[in-house]
This record gives structure tokens, C-alpha cells and sequence, in this order.
């Protein structure tokens, strides 16, 4: 339940350690290199390290913002709650309904590489040449995931702590042995300069790298089940938005400026550079890493054996994640009034919140459909090469993925904003830095200054992605307005303010939030702010 | 564990300043091409020291 509503519910148990709430949200994000990385090379081309670049500094701002709202405001409603204490609550359901999209997404492209990894193994599992087997195993993992999540089943802490741990071993082995043996300086300097992409191609690659950093809403899902979240959520969290940025930049200048250990050639026998495997050849881009750590001499040969295991096996643990988080979120906004009673419904027998469950599934599994419907049926695929510029099923997929982040990120920049101007009063334990100190409504505030240029940044690629995205740009706002109209409706129906916000006790909310988190020392803080508060503004009228 | 996460963040910084200077050395061709390259020499030695600096404060020495 989101504080500030009427219901009683249940406290989750705080017993997430540092390293767990690490590597809680390095299961989410960093699953995402492993799909953004093929994409972003087919696009960006030569320019792909300038793509993640721009996307990694928007990230570092958008990973500071999350920082200070989860260990200000520590409650598992992640954007959504930021963004309607901020802005009110229509903004908070725009913001909540984007995170949904992401989740839903979530669930199939990450189902969806997982088994491209397989294929690198197992190469029947190829999209390409077997359509149907492909579609038929990931519509098993969904369905099976949602099955698992009805009945109560969800990985472990240390499960998600051990295959993290695997997996940063992994890829600092990978990147270490190829800085090593395989990086020419020269050879990326030379790429860059040769095959620097058109500004169209470069704007599509930059909003296709956003997304190797989705997933912060981990953050705060983390902060409410972590001891003393203020303090513990700005140390893991820096160094987890250092260490995604890290792989993000390390994989992209590696696969440029990468001399392959084993020679590569086209069709006509001509010598290749690595990245240029994937341009045109979805079956590559869903399997990039496993591509890249093969080429990386001696360590190569075992990697090729076990990477695309560990990266099918963190895939399926974020594409649960995806299961699981927008289950969530749903129940939250429900209990915040901006989705119907309906999902926050917990069924007797799992005690999970099953139809909520099984609804975000059902349109995970649509998602897959319209994705795989080029490669299932002729017709299909040349009615997308007619009308979305022959988008394959992971571009749809990548399409959304970035669409539904760059939304909800920038309503959460404009909630950070807010929240710094309406409640200056809530103890700040960790505050993004370069802040312009002035007065508020008689309150003396810090306006956030990286939150205005995360703002740009981010607003930015949404505009990348509503020019380059022809599915996108359809199906994304599309989304945002049934949305809406939802909710207008819903409302209406409940008798609740429709445009304007539910009047909420946000002062008695934030004590009980820092009660519940164990931050006493800030509980006592934000209730000393609020009388001194009071008192100036007593004296003030008298 | 503390002594293996220091060695880590050791080597962490020394890779970042192994690929400053390689892509440093690039300068005069590369121009512009090298500042994502410098970025993530800078952004591993940003990670290094910051776990440094908390094995320092776990260990009282900060």
C-alpha cells in the first residue's frame, strides 16, 4: 500500500543487506547490456560508444534522482509514487501506466533473448530458421514465469546475489582479456571516423541505448525491504550506476575497437570488423555478448561455453523481474486509488495478487505476438515493411521498451523537482549534487539543477524515439491514451477528484514511512522541520 | 573478503589509467573519437576509488 492511503497492509520484512539490494538492481539493469548492446551497434554503427555515452550520462542522472527519492521517500511505488506526491495524481498514474508498459515488456524481450542466448548453443532455438519453435519456448517462459509468480514461487535474494556475483566476474574477465589482447585504440578511432552512422541512424541507436539502462525502478523496490534504507541505498546504488555505466561504455569501445581472435567474414568472403555482424541480422543482435565475449582471445574459448548460459539464465531472472514488478506496481497504484481495487486483489489460496498477475501476462503475451507475427507469417512481414519501415519483433519490442522508460524517467525528473519544492522538509540524507538555493513558498529549497539537464537529456531520446520508431510512435502513446481514458473512467466512476488530486496526510505518511524503514534519528529530523515549520509560519501571521 | 575488494578496486583504478593512457596516445588522430574511451577510463577509476573509500570507512580509517 502506498502511505497516505486508507487501507491497513501487511510490512514487508527489511532484511535485505547491502550486497542484496546491489545486487537486486544489478539483476535488473545489468540484464540489459546484454540485449541493448546488438541493437545499438546495427544502428549506431560506428558511433555506438557515443550512443551509450549520451544514454549513460542521462542514466547517471536518472540513477542520482532514484538515489535520493528511494532513500528520501522508501517505499517499494517506485516512480509512480515519486512522481504522485510531486506532481498529483493524474501525473503519477502517466508515470505508474509507462513503468507498466516497461514491465510488460520487460517479461517478453528479455524471455525472448534468453532464448536467443540458448541459441548460441542450441541452435535450433535460432529465430530465423525455426520461427515457430522460437515463438512456441518463449511463450513457454512466459507463461510458465506467470504460473510461478501466481503461486507464490520467486528467486531468492541469494540466488539473484549469486548469479549477479557470476556474472560481474564474468563480464570484468571478458572486458579485462579484451582491453588486454584484442583492443586496438587505433582501430576504434578508425571506425569512428569511417563509419560514423547518419543522424537518423545515430538518434535511433541513442534511444535504443537508454535501453541497457532500464530497470532503476529496482531501487526503490529495494529500499523498502533494505535496514536503515537512507543510509544503505546511496552506497549501493552509486556504485551500481558506476558499474552498469562501466560495462555499458567498456562493451561499446571493446566491440569497435575490437580485432576479433578468430578472422570474420561476409558472405563474399571480405574480411569483417566485429560489429559489423549486426547490422541486418536480428539472430546477432539478440545474442551480442555471447558474440563478442568468443572473440576475445584465450579466455574466448571458455567464455563461448558458458556466457550465453549465464546471460540466458540473468535474462530470465529480469524477464521474472518483469512478472513480478508490474504485479507490484499495479498494487500499489491501486492502493493509491489510480487503478481499481480489482489489482490489488490477493487471491486466498497462493496469497498472491493473481489477477494482476495473469493480467500484465496476457498483454506481455500480445506483445509477442504482434513482435513474432513478421517472422510467423509472410503476409505480416511485408504489411510491417510497408508501414513500419520492415521493423523486425525486437525492434517492436526495443521500440516500446524505450518508449515506456524515456516516459516514466522524465515524469520522475519533473517529480524530484516538485518534491524539492514542495516538501523541503523531508531529511535528505543523500541529494543529487549542483543545487540553486532559494525560496519556496517561504521555505527555504535547493533546486536540482541535474534534474532540469537529466530532464533534457532524457525528454530528448523520447524525441528520438517518436521520430525513429515507427511501432513506437504508434503503439506507445496508444498505450498512454487507453491508459488515460482508464483512468478518467475509473475515477469518474469512484467518485474521486478526476484531474485534480485525492487530498492525502503526506506529513503523518513520511513520519510512518521513516518509522517503518528504521531511520529514527530522520524521523525525529522531518517531525522537529515540520513544527519549526509551523511555527515560523504561526509567527509569520500573528 | 575486505583485502580481495581493496585488490578489486586496485585494479579497478589501474585499469582505468591503462586505458587514459592508451587513449591518450590516440589524441592527435582520434580528437573527439577518444572521449568515450576517456569517460570510461575515468568513470573505473570514479568506481575504484569510491570502493575504496568505503572499505576505508569500514575498516575506521576514514
Amino acid at each position: 500500500m502506498a502511505p497516505g492511503s486508507k487501507s491497513a497492509e501487511p510490512e514487508l520484512r527489511r532484511s535485505v543487506t547491502p550486497w542484496g539490494s546491489f545486487s537486486w538492481g544489478y539483476s535488473d539493469v545489468g540484464a540489459d547490456i546484454f540485449v541493448g548492446l546488438g541493437l545499438v551497434l546495427a544502428w549506431a554503427a560506428g558511433a555506438s560508444n557515443v550512443a551509450f555515452l549520451f544514454a549513460g550520462v542521462v542514466y547517471v542522472c536518472i540513477g542520482l534522482a532514484y538515489t535520493e527519492l528511494a532513500a528520501t521517500y522508501p517505499v517499494a511505488g517506485g516512480g509512480q509514487y515519486f512522481v504522485m506526491r510531486g506532481l498529483g495524481d493524474i501525473f503519477g498514474f502517466i508515470a505508474g501506466w509507462a513503468v507498466l508498459l516497461d514491465f510488460t515488456i520487460d517479461v517478453t524481450l528479455f524471455a525472448w533473448t534468453s532464448v536467443d542466448y540458448t541459441s548460441q548453443l542450441v541452435p535450433a532455438l535460432t529465430n530465423s530458421v525455426h520461427p515457430w519453435l522460437h515463438f512456441g519456448v518463449v511463450l513457454g517462459l512466459v507463461v510458465g514465469l506467470c504460473l510461478l509468480n501466481v503461486i507464490g514461487v520467486r528467486e531468492s535474494t541469494t540466488f539473484n546475489g549469486v548469479v549477479s556475483a557470476l556474472d560481474v566476474i564474468s563480464e570484468t574477465c571478458i572486458l579485462c582479456f579484451g582491453f588486454l589482447f584484442a583492443f586496438r585504440p587505433q582501430l576504434l578511432v578508425h571506425t569512428m571516423q569511417i563509419h560514423w552512422p547518419s543522424s537518423y541512424d545515430l538518434m535511433l541507436g541513442t534511444s535504443l541505448a537508454i535501453i541497457s539502462f532500464v530497470g532503476l525502478e529496482s531501487i526503490s523496490q529495494a529500499a523498502q525491504e533494505t535496514q536503515r534504507p537512507a543510509s544503505i541505498i546511496p552506497r549501493t546504488s552509486v556504485a551500481l550506476i558506476l558499474t552498469i555505466l562501466i560495462f555499458a561504455l567498456a562493451y561499446s569501445n571493446l566491440a569497435l575497437g575490437l580485432h576479433p581472435w578468430h578472422p570474420i567474414a561476409d558472405a563474399h568472403g571480405h574480411p569483417q570488423q566485429f560489429w559489423q555482424i549486426f547490422p541486418n541480422n536480428p539472430d546477432n543482435q539478440g545474442k551480442a555478448v555471447a558474440l563478442l565475449a568468443a572473440q576475445v582471445p584465450f579466455y574466448g574459448a571458455f567464455a563461448a561455453l558458458y556466457v550465453p548460459v549465464l546471460g540466458a539464465v540473468l535474462l530470465l531472472i529480469s524477464s521474472n523481474s518483469g512478472v513480478f514488478g508490474s504485479s507490484r506496481i499495479a498494487y500499489a497504484m491501486s492502493a493509491s486509488n489510480l487503478l481499481p481495487s480489482l489489482f490489488a486483489r490477493v487471491d486466498r489460496r497462493y496469497r498472491t495478487p493473481v489477477i494482476s498477475i495473469v493480467f500484465f501476462s496476457v498483454i506481455a503475451v500480445v506483445e509477442l505476438i504482434f513482435a513474432a507475427a513478421p517472422a510467423l507469417f509472410p503476409a505480416v512481414s511485408s504489411l510491417y515493411a510497408r508501414f513500419f519501415h520492415g521493423e523486425n519483433g525486437l525492434d517492436f519490442l526495443a521500440d516500446l521498451y524505450a518508449f515506456g522508460a524515456a516516459t516514466s524517467y522524465s515524469f520522475v525528473f519533473l517529480g524530484l523537482i516538485g518534491l524539492r519544492l514542495t516538501d523541503p522538509l523531508s531529511p535528505r540524507k543523500f541529494k543529487i549534487p549542483l543545487n540553486l538555493p532559494m525560496r519556496f513558498r517561504g521555505e527555504r529549497v535547493e533546486f536540482p539543477l541535474v534534474a532540469v539537464i537529466g530532464f533534457i537529456g532524457i525528454f530528448s531520446i523520447l524525441m528520438f524515439t517518436l521520430f525513429t520508431h515507427p511501432l513506437g510512435r504508434i503503439f506507445g502513446p496508444t498505450w498512454l491514451v487507453l491508459g488515460l481514458l482508464f483512468y478518467l473512467v475509473y475515477r469518474r466512476y469512484r467518485r474521486l477528484p478526476v484531474l485534480r488530486s485525492q487530498p492525502r496526510d503526506w506529513r503523518n505518511a513520511q513520519t510512518e514511512i521513516l518509522r517503518r524503514a528504521g531511520e529514527l534519528e530522520l524521523m525525529d529530523e522531518y517531525v522537529a522541520n515540520v513544527k519549526a515549520s509551523d511555527a515560523r509560519r504561526a509567527g509569520q501571521g500573528t | 573478503m575486505l583485502f580481495f575488494r581493496a585488490l578489486l578496486a586496485v585494479a579497478m583504478v589501474v585499469c582505468g589509467l591503462v586505458i587514459l593512457v592508451r587513449m591518450a596516445l590516440v589524441l592527435p588522430a582520434g580528437g573527439f573519437a577518444i572521449l568515450p574511451g576517456v569517460v570510461l577510463g575515468g568513470a573505473m577509476i570514479a568506481l575504484g576509488v569510491h570502493r575504496l573509500s568505503l572499505i576505508a570507512r569500514v575498516r575506521g580509517m576514514l
